[in-house]
């Protein structure tokens, strides 16, 4: 039976950045609102069952319980069976669990950072993220609706691999040679000891960050990169950055709202494989603009580019692929 | 009969009518799972379900304010403010709502709703959580004024309340929830209005309601011993008064002491006090006298507190003046 | 935003007063040395303590019936409340106030709150005060979930967003009013989410993280100083006990309570201090000792002080 499993995390776009720069303000009402046009787009395709991630706000079974009289849909919806710990580990769990129970599709609501954490547990699942963050790079603002439908589409089986379905770049942070976490944008170092508030926006604090990609339409530290030599998430490339006032000064928009010059000393193309060393220590990492990883004095940490990030559902594909191929069975019949 | 608390008492009021009229619900904060701060609506989420019993946030104003909605629309709401003190926080659905509606739209609205909440001093919950302001309703044209002292009361007005068509102010006490007594069964009312002699007495009338009714009796006791006949009346209802009960008590003892535990500029035993000045002047022969709290926020620490709350020795006290 | 390891352990020492004090409480509450109601903060020290770091003694705050953290924080005195707990004549209201009143107006705290929502609009007041008078001192309103389904909420921040005020309104999520959880008594899971209704910022961030709290507060204070408005910040957190003592908690889920208490904001503070190597193990037990020494100073305080006298009752019920 065809099942799509829906992530939406409550917490997205609710951080410090609407306090220092002028982060996006997105309610959990429309979080509802959203995937009530996702599950119609789902039950238009024909998609027979849907998993979703619970959260003490109730996104989903609010959702469900908000739909008109007339557009009540017959899909099977289930709740993933994950204990809630109301952080980030309940995208981990639930796309865990959804990845054991054989959904067919995950869609994501959330930003850069709900997405890394699901694609840490999504294994080959294709994921179909929905923006709903401040500042995102790797979901894409696209109507619920459409997303729903060529979610259904990828979990049907009509369409799958490329242009329809994506592989991605991903980096991987090492400690004392373990992997102990990833990023699927950016893994950025600074000047701190601690986690705090989690983003970033304070530019002296930058020391080092390596990219999967970054263009300059994208807004975080992407967008540094995107100025100075755009890497495009298709190439096999990333690209490893030294910040410092003695280097280049480039103009980019590091926060929504906040566009400053940030002093670059050096910059390096990679490739996929390379590894990249934390030089200097102690720092945090930020993976996808949250703060996530301490790195003391006598810690090894490096970082490392690869192609196995989540495999990533285009819309735009997925659709053109179904259209293609009704012509291709009218044509035939 | 049956020995019960007066907050199971009043309970199995709200029990009885919730059985017998499908348009009476409950709702307030945790009044549902938590069964109410003081355990006054224990097990009455589980008997009638969600539909019936419910928790409201914290929200005063809506709470009243939908009662009345309701309340004009057909149902009967009884709905609880934890502690009176928070009255201060909805009175305009009081003030202006409640007691306005039926007069303003000339008599064709009707707004059947009970107000239950505990008032008084005595657990050291100090100025914002021990207020008897019972006075600032009775002063209101509109809605009635309930204070039940002991448990047979506490049922049977709880009962008379909802039934009745117009605002209810159901006022219980902290200090006397525990206070067990004698209840009847069954469909037995205490009517709105009619004042109870909780003691029969000569030489003087000591009117006193709430937890104050208790300390009327131990001070009537005590007195009894040295000579001094009290008759201890309960109102039970301030609004209606059952003035007519109050006048041929002062008629049979000559000698009248207001007792209640609110304080005494404005409470309502200056309002007692003038209508027997006013109607039964030539029974009298003693000034009259009140026993109230001191015109002061209540405060906190127990010594002060048990300086506040009027007790027994204040009422011989007060009595005995008027044998001097 | 740089912190060095003298304020780290600046916050662990107010931390662990707060729950010593909170403990010590719970035992005297227990022992009937404390009449009334008393409700602890425990679990949600991280609050108090990252947003009071960023104020000095000429702010204001406001704060609840769950107050004594936001007092300690503020640098209110710990013998001078514990002897208010017990009603005795030397404590902060001379005895009148108790638990859910104690106030230090001389370091700006302008009083626990028994009515809950009520330090909404009092903190704008504050806060009209010092821009009236043209000053750069500002006001911290600490509110409950609960207290944001009051109208007092939703009047005191259009108010203060229309007058620019310099007032941080700070939430203290810990999902619960009394039995009431939250997804039941509203619609919207982060609070700071009804801040953009008003035209304020509104950020939601850990309340178990002493540093996230006090970054955010950080950057909400210099908005306030430098007469930029208002803002909000939901700090989601926890309270360990029940509502009040006495409350044995049964409406919660007991597997969320073991989760949260796992994230106890002091844990999580001990854990970073050891890792950096800020204090060894023996230096943190030893600031526990400390906190603990003090605060039974307090008790001792508390209970050889007098009584008030029976005809303080009518004192300080106007000004002369
Ligand atoms: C106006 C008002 N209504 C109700 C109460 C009773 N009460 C005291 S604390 C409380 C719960 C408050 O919840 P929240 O604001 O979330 O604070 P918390 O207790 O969780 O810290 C309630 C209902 C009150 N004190 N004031
Ligand atoms: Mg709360």
């Amino acid at each position: 039976m065809a099942t799509v499993g829906i992530i939406a995390n409550p917490a997205s776009g609710k951080d410090i950045r609407r306090l220092v720069s002028y982060g996006t303000v997105f309610d959990n009402q429309e979080k509802v609102n959203i995937v009530r046009r996702i599950i119609l787009g789902l039950s238009a395709v024909g998609v027979a069952r849907i998993l979703y991630m619970p959260d003490y706000y109730g996104i989903v079974p609010q959702a469900l319980d908000g739909l008109k009289q007339e557009d009540k849909v017959s899909l099977e919806v289930e709740r993933a069976d994950i204990e809630l710990t109301a952080d980030q580990q309940d995208s981990l769990n639930a796309a865990i669990f959804m990845r054991e129970s054989g959904v067919g599709c995950i869609v994501t609501l959330g930003g850069d950072g709900t997405n890394r954490m699901v694609a840490k547990g999504c294994g080959n699942i294709p994921l179909l993220p929905v923006s709903t963050g401040t500042n995102n790079v790797f979901p894409g603002m696209i109507e619920g609706t459409v997303a729903g439908m060529a979610a259904g589409v990828v979990a049907l089986g009509i369409a799958d691999g490329p242009p329809a379905v994506m592989p991605s770049k991903k980096l991987v942070i090492y400690k004392n040679g373990q992997p102990v976490d990833i990023a699927l944008i950016d893994a950025v170092t600074l000047r701190d000891r601690f986690v705090g508030a989690r983003a970033i926006w304070e530019t002296e604090r930058l020391l080092q960050a390596v990219v999967t990609r970054g263009e300059p339409h994208n807004i975080g530290i992407a967008s540094v990169v995107g100025n100075i030599e755009p890497v495009i998430p298709e190439s096999d490339e990333g690209m490893a950055l030294e910040f410092g006032g003695e280097g280049r000064s480039v103009l980019s928009p590091i926060a929504p709202g906040l566009i400053v010059k940030v002093g670059v000393k050096g910059h390096k193309k990679i490739m996929i494989g390379d590894e990249v060393r934390i030089i200097r220590k102690p720092c945090i990492i930020a993976l996808d603009g949250e703060r996530e990883v301490e790195v003391k004095e006598d810690e090894e940490a490096c970082i490392k580019l690869t192609f196995d990030g989540p495999r990533v559902v285009d819309v735009r594909g997925v659709l053109h692929e179904r259209v293609k191929k009704w012509a291709g069975e009218r044509s035939e019949g | 009969m049956k020995t019960m608390t007066y907050v199971e008492a009043l309970r199995d009021g709200m029990r009885f009518e919730m059985n017998k009229d499908p348009n009476v619900y409950l709702a307030g904060e945790d009044v549902g799972i938590f069964g109410g701060c003081f355990g006054q609506t224990a097990g009455l989420y589980q008997e009638f379900g969600p539909e019936r019993v419910i928790d409201t946030p914290i929200t005063e104003t809506a709470i009243i304010g939908h009662a009345v909605g309701a309340a004009a629309s057909g149902l009967r709401p009884i709905v609880e403010i934890m502690f009176i003190d928070f009255t201060g926080v909805c009175m305009d659905e009081i003030l202006n709502q409640a007691t306005k509606m039926r007069y303003m739209f000339g008599g064709k609205a009707k707004v059947p709703m009970v107000i239950r909440t505990p008032c008084g001093a005595g657990v050291g919950a100090a100025a914002q959580h021990s207020q008897s302001l019972e006075a600032f309703f009775t002063h209101i044209p509109g809605i009635k004024v309930v204070m039940p002292s002991v448990a047979a009361d506490a049922r049977g007005l709880m009962i008379a309340a909802i039934r009745d068509d117009n605002p209810v102010m159901y006022i219980e006490h902290k200090g006397l929830l525990g206070v067990e007594g004698e209840v009847p069964e069954g469909d037995v009312v205490v009517p709105l209005g009619k004042a109870d002699i909780k003691k029969e007495g000569s030489d003087v009338t000591i009117v006193a309601w709430s937890a104050m009714v208790g300390k009327a009796m131990n001070a009537a006791a005590s007195l009894e011993k040295e000579g001094i006949s009290a008759e201890v009346l309960d109102p039970r209802t301030l609004k209606p008064l059952d003035i007519d009960s109050i006048l041929s008590s002062v008629a049979k003892t000559g000698k009248l002491v207001i007792v209640h535990e609110a304080n005494k500029t404005g409470g309502f035993g200056g309002e007692i006090a003038a209508l027997v000045a006013d109607q039964g002047f030539d029974y009298l022969n003693a000034p009259i006298k009140r026993v109230t709290a001191p015109d002061s926020p209540v405060p906190f620490s127990p010594v002060l507190e048990k300086a506040y709350v009027p007790g027994e020795e204040k009422i011989i006290a007060a009595v005995k003046e008027l044998f001097a | 935003m740089e912190v060095t390891k003298e304020t780290l352990l600046g916050f662990y020492e107010t931390m662990v007063t707060i729950r010593t004090f909170e403990e010590k409480a719970m035992e005297l509450f227990a022992a009937g040395y404390i009449p009334g109601f008393v409700h602890l903060y425990i679990g949600e020290e991280a609050v108090a303590t990252g947003v009071c770091a960023n104020l000095t003694e000429r702010d204001f705050i406001t704060s609840t019936h769950r107050g004594h953290g936001h007092l300690i924080a503020k640098g209110g005195k710990i013998d001078l409340m514990m002897a208010e707990l017990m009603g005795k004549v030397t404590g902060y209201c001379k005895g009148k106030g108790g638990s859910m009143h104690i106030a230090d107006v001389d370091l700006g705290i302008l009083g626990a709150n028994g009515i809950v929502g009520a330090g909404q609009p009092i903190a704008a007041g504050a806060a009209f005060a010092c821009k009236y008078k043209k000053q750069d001192n500002v006001c911290v309103c600490f509110f409950g979930d609960g207290a944001s389904n009051r109208g007092t909420f939703h009047e005191a921040l259009n108010l203060a967003s229309i007058f620019k005020l310099p007032v941080i309104y700070v939430c203290e999520n810990n999902l619960y009013g009394i039995s009431n959880c939250q997804r039941d008594h509203m619609n919207v899971s982060d609070i700071s989410d009804r801040a953009a209704s008003y035209g304020i910022p509104g950020v939601s961030v850990d309340g178990n993280d002493v540093m996230a709290v006090y970054e955010a507060a950080a950057e909400a204070v210099k908005r306030a100083r430098k007469g930029e408005g208002p803002s909000m910040i939901e700090c989601k957190t926890w309270r360990h006990r029940g509502h009040f003592e006495g409350d044995p908690g049964i409406y919660k889920n007991a597997k969320e309570q073991e989760a949260w208490i796992k994230k106890d904001p002091i844990i999580k503070l001990e854990k970073k201090l050891v890792e950096y190597e800020y204090a060894a193990e023996d230096e943190l037990n030893a600031i526990k000792d400390a906190a603990k020494e003090r605060i039974e100073a307090a008790v001792e305080f508390a209970k050889n002080s007098p009584d008030p006298e029976p005809e303080d009752v009518l004192r300080d019920v106007y000004a002369d």
